[in-house]
């Protein structure tokens, strides 16, 4: 079964081609990497798949509903969620807060019964509260629950926003660039949280990364793409010799990363 | 769990409430009373203002659109037949507004209602404009029904607009109706919604993608602040006992909208002090226009002086309390506790925050 | 409708439009630089033909003379309120930046109440703008001339500043990004002041034509006005001169033409210029020569 079909789609914005025929089928378990250059599109391939914006032509299936053009609330109730190149923490709530308000959109209480506090809503919130505890204690974070998430140093930040992700329940991630800004230290026990999340949580994984050291370490499938466009595919060994992805965004002067 | 304290503490300060509002009615003179309840009536209009904008970061300036429905919807229905037959002089009053009369209680709920419908009607197409954009086209719509009111003699009397409403409103009403409003608001901020709320008002990519849905989320917002804003129109008609359309414009949601930013944009606790504060010190003011001496020096009366002074002390708050006067802080028991922990013993606390 | 009459309502539309621009290019530049909605622009319009007023009235001096005072006076008062009151918020979150603009709109309003009294005052009209020119079978008051001619004169040379001389640059440059113009060693307070002055003195302009025009000065005559002239801005483009000089006649042309078809209606005609402003702001977010800066996600 596939978990996600991007079919052949092309996004324009005005005269401006920023993504062409780009094809991506995930079947479900797979840790897939996304590279290029800057400015190559790859964001722009996660906006599309979370519903930011619509591709020009063509369409998405998620477990083989058609996901075109749907909003990005309903798609992350699908079961599809991301992180943010730029991270999108809400600065001024708790750390807390953030990790509560992922477990928001599978909420059945209605509005009443949360205003009034009734007891069936009193339990989910409490159900909500101790889940999110569990969260920040596989990162570490559960000592900083009532901090303002604007306020933990940057590498906090990026696990922060990774938890609020998994928060919504999904089986499909999307990570842009979660090791920007990280030292060695930090890259590796990203890889490894990333690893170990895919197996807590039964995901399938899709990466943006510009450390070729994450990339070729754990993804087992590699796209390229370079003004839009999608250059080579394969595994980590076959794109790093790959002649185009060399010339395009390697380098050179690359070693086996293996 | 310290949460049971909080709710005998909140039981235990509304009794203490009904008692002061029991001894107030009794004792205060009317122009007391009237400077009480209009503080009153600021607090459900602050409140509701900052559940859209302080809480869900939307820029509303639509406010007195909202009142004036309440006020009008009140009006119309808490005057008897024989009255209005009486005092619309420009043109009759069209059925069913002359048949219609209920009880206070029921006006005041409608006048909520109506206001709700008519921020539902506005909200789902503006609520998609951002920022300055939004506030301008809500502070449109709050003046077109202002407009439309002035122009519509046959149900609100034009510009005469209607005076001899029966003074219904007192000291019960208003701090009730403030204290319901709280009460829903609070709930409504410290639930899941609220969060959904606050993340829109933060990020409302992040919070989109999360799986808040924007178009709901906001309209709800608005429409709730707005049924407050209708109830608190009604009270505003009955304890004024005249309304027209100018009462209306635009200065009264800059009105509210003060009250709401000195007392701390999302911070409850500061929109009430705020709100008592904005109306007390106008009150007081007024000796000013009535000419008083310095020392030797005489100052004749001079009307417009009272708001030169409130508008300088105005300027002089936002400018050294640039993020109002609580900073966003609110009240909570455990807050409360805290800080008199500080104070009467020498350590240091750790925690941060109150809430 | 005849068609002299309908000339005649486009005479008054233009007329009336030119001021609205005048008024208008002071919140615009205002809003590109500082994000802010100066609400107390209003107020700054109404100032210019009470000084004029009393540089006639009190001081006996002939109209040249005080137009010229009043225009810098009334600057002169732009500037310090932006100084007072604007420049110790700039870091300040936007919306107490707001708050001290309504709080110097109040306190401009009701010191006007307090010197001036809030009575409304008859505007001196002078000899050379009683006269009503024909043609053909349109009469037009000169005020209306005045209104057009002036307002162009005075726009062409705001567009010269803004366009052809280094404070003008510096300017447009504050208007895109203030941090990187401090960087390039722009004077940023110094062009801010500028900004201001220039604005107050076309307002004041406006002001002294609208004193011409409805020759009843009262304290609150800026409330709607002004309201009406940052409507048309925002209509424009905030941010855009150009755009708010269309903005103003847009908006004039369509209260005028709108009591002129339907005057059955006119007492709605306030309501029809708001409807404008939501229907651009629905259909054309950014005003319709504005720029549309999309948030990178």
């Amino acid at each position: 079964m596939e978990l996600l079909n991007v079919d052949n789609i092309t996004m324009q914005f005005g005269g401006l081609t920023a993504v062409s025929n780009f094809k991506l089928k995930i079947v479900p378990g797979e840790l897939i990497g996304l590279i290029g250059p800057n400015g190559a599109g790859k964001t722009t391939v996660f906006n599309i798949i979370t519903g930011i914006y619509t591709p020009t032509t063509n369409k998405i299936f998620f477990q083989d509903q058609d996901i075109t053009g749907i909003k990005p609330d309903k798609i992350a109730k699908l079961g599809i969620a991301r992180t943010f190149q730029n991270i999108r923490l809400l600065d001024n709530l708790s750390v807390m807060d953030n990790v509560m308000i992922g477990f928001h959109l599978h909420l059945k209480s209605n509005l009443a019964s949360a205003i009034f506090g009734l007891p069936g809503y009193v339990r989910e919130e409490e159900s909500i509260y101790h889940k999110s505890i569990e969260l920040l204690e596989k990162v570490d974070l559960d000592e900083f629950k009532n901090e303002k998430a604007g306020s933990l140093p940057y590498g906090q930040q990026r696990k922060l926003e990774i938890v609020r992700a998994l928060a919504t329940g999904p089986k499909l991630l999307l990570l842009d660039e979660p090791a920007a800004g990280m030292n060695p230290q930090e890259t590796k026990e990203l890889m490894n949280f990333i690893q170990k999340i895919q197996e807590d949580f039964n995901l399938t994984i899709l990466l943006i990364e510009h450390d070729m050291k994450v990339v070729m370490g754990i993804c087992k499938r590699i796209l390229v793409l370079d003004y839009g466009v999608t250059i080579a595919e394969g595994n980590p060994f076959e794109i790093q010799n790959n002649p185009e992805v060399i010339k395009a965004y390697l380098g050179v002067d690359v070693k086996n990363y293996a | 769990m310290k949460k049971n304290n909080g709710k005998l503490y909140t039981i235990v300060t509304l009794i203490v409430l009904a008692i002061l509002v029991y001894y107030a009615e009794k004792n205060l003179d009317a122009y007391n009373l009237r400077i009480l309840n209009l503080g009153a009536i600021y607090v459900t209009l602050g409140v509701s203002l900052n559940l859209i904008f302080g809480f869900t970061g939307q820029f509303s300036l639509g406010h007195a659109g909202f009142m004036a429905i309440g006020a009008y919807v009140t009006t119309l229905l808490v005057l008897p037949p024989w009255y209005k037959e009486m005092i619309f002089i420009i043109e009759p009053l069209i059925w069913p507004f002359t048949i219609m009369h209920t009880p206070f209680i029921i006006a005041l709920i409608l006048s909520g209602i109506f206001a709700a419908i008519a921020a539902l009607l506005i909200g789902l197409p503006v609520l998609r404009l951002k920022g300055d954009y939004l506030g301008i086209a809500t502070l449109g719509f709050a003046e077109i029904i202002r407009i439309i009111a002035n122009n519509i003699p046959q149900i609100t009397n034009g510009a005469l607009g209607i005076k001899g409403i029966p003074e219904f409103t007192n000291l019960w009403w208003t701090v009730g109706a403030a204290v319901i409003t709280i009460y829903i608001i609070k709930g409504l901020i410290n639930s899941s919604y609220g969060r959904a709320l606050m993340a829109i008002r933060e990020n409302e990519i992040a919070a989109e993608v999360i799986g808040v849905n924007l178009t709901y989320h906001k309209v709800m917002s608005f429409v709730i602040s707005a049924f407050f804003a209708g109830v608190a129109g009604g009270l505003f008609a009955c304890l004024l006992t005249t309304i027209d359309p100018k009462a209306f414009m635009f200065i009264m949601t800059f009105n509210i909208l003060i009250v709401v930013v000195l007392g701390g944009i999302g911070s409850i606790t500061g929109t009430v002090i705020a709100a008592f504060l904005f109306n007390i010190s106008l009150e007081y003011l007024r000796p000013i226009e009535a000419g008083f001496n310095i020392g030797p020096i005489v100052i004749p009366a001079i009307p417009g002086l009272r708001m030169v002074t409130f508008a300088t002390l105005l300027l002089i708050v936002i400018l050294y309390k640039q993020n109002g006067l609580m900073g966003g802080v609110e009240f909570s028991w455990n807050g409360v506790s805290r800080f008199f922990q500080r104070i009467f013993s020498n350590k240091e606390s750790s925690e941060g925050g109150a809430k | 409708m005849s068609l002299n009459l309908f000339l005649q309502n486009l005479a008054n539309g233009l007329s009336l439009g030119s001021l609205y621009a005048l008024i208008a290019i002071g919140y615009t530049m205002v809003y590109g630089i500082l994000r802010l909605i100066n609400f107390a622009h209003g107020e700054i319009f109404m100032l210019a033909p009470y000084f004029l007023f009393y540089g006639l009235l009190i001081f006996h001096l002939p109209w040249w003379a005080s137009f010229i005072i009043a225009i810098i006076l009334t600057a002169v008062t732009g500037m310090m309120s932006e100084r007072i009151a604007y420049r110790p918020l700039r870091n300040a979150p936007r919306i107490s930046a707001l708050i001290s603009a309504i709080g110097v709109s109040y306190f401009l309003q009701n010191l006007a109440i307090v010197i001036f009294s809030g009575i409304p005052k008859s505007f001196f009209r002078p000899k050379f703008f009683k006269n009503i020119y024909q043609f053909g079978n349109v009469r037009l008051q000169s005020t209306l001339f005045a209104s057009v001619v002036v307002s162009a004169v005075f726009i062409s040379a705001l567009l010269y500043i803004v366009y052809r001389t280094k404070t003008g640059l510096a300017m447009r440059s504050i208007s895109t990004d203030i941090e990187t113009s401090r960087l390039m060693a722009v004077n940023v307070d110094k062009t801010i002041s500028v900004t201001f002055a220039i604005g107050s003195a076309l307002a004041a302009v406006g002001g002294i034509l609208w004193g011409l025009r409805f020759p009843q000065l009262f304290p609150l005559m800026g409330m709607m006005p002004g309201l009406k002239a940052f409507i048309a801005a925002v209509v424009g483009g905030v941010g855009s001169i150009p755009g708010a000089m269309l903005g103003g006649l847009i908006l004039g042309m369509s209260e005028i033409l709108f009591v002129a078809f339907l005057p059955a209606l006119s007492g709605y005609r306030d309501a029809f210029i708001f409807f404008i402003l939501i229907f651009i702001l629905l259909f054309k977010p950014d005003g319709l020569l504005g720029k549309n800066v999309q948030e990178k996600v």
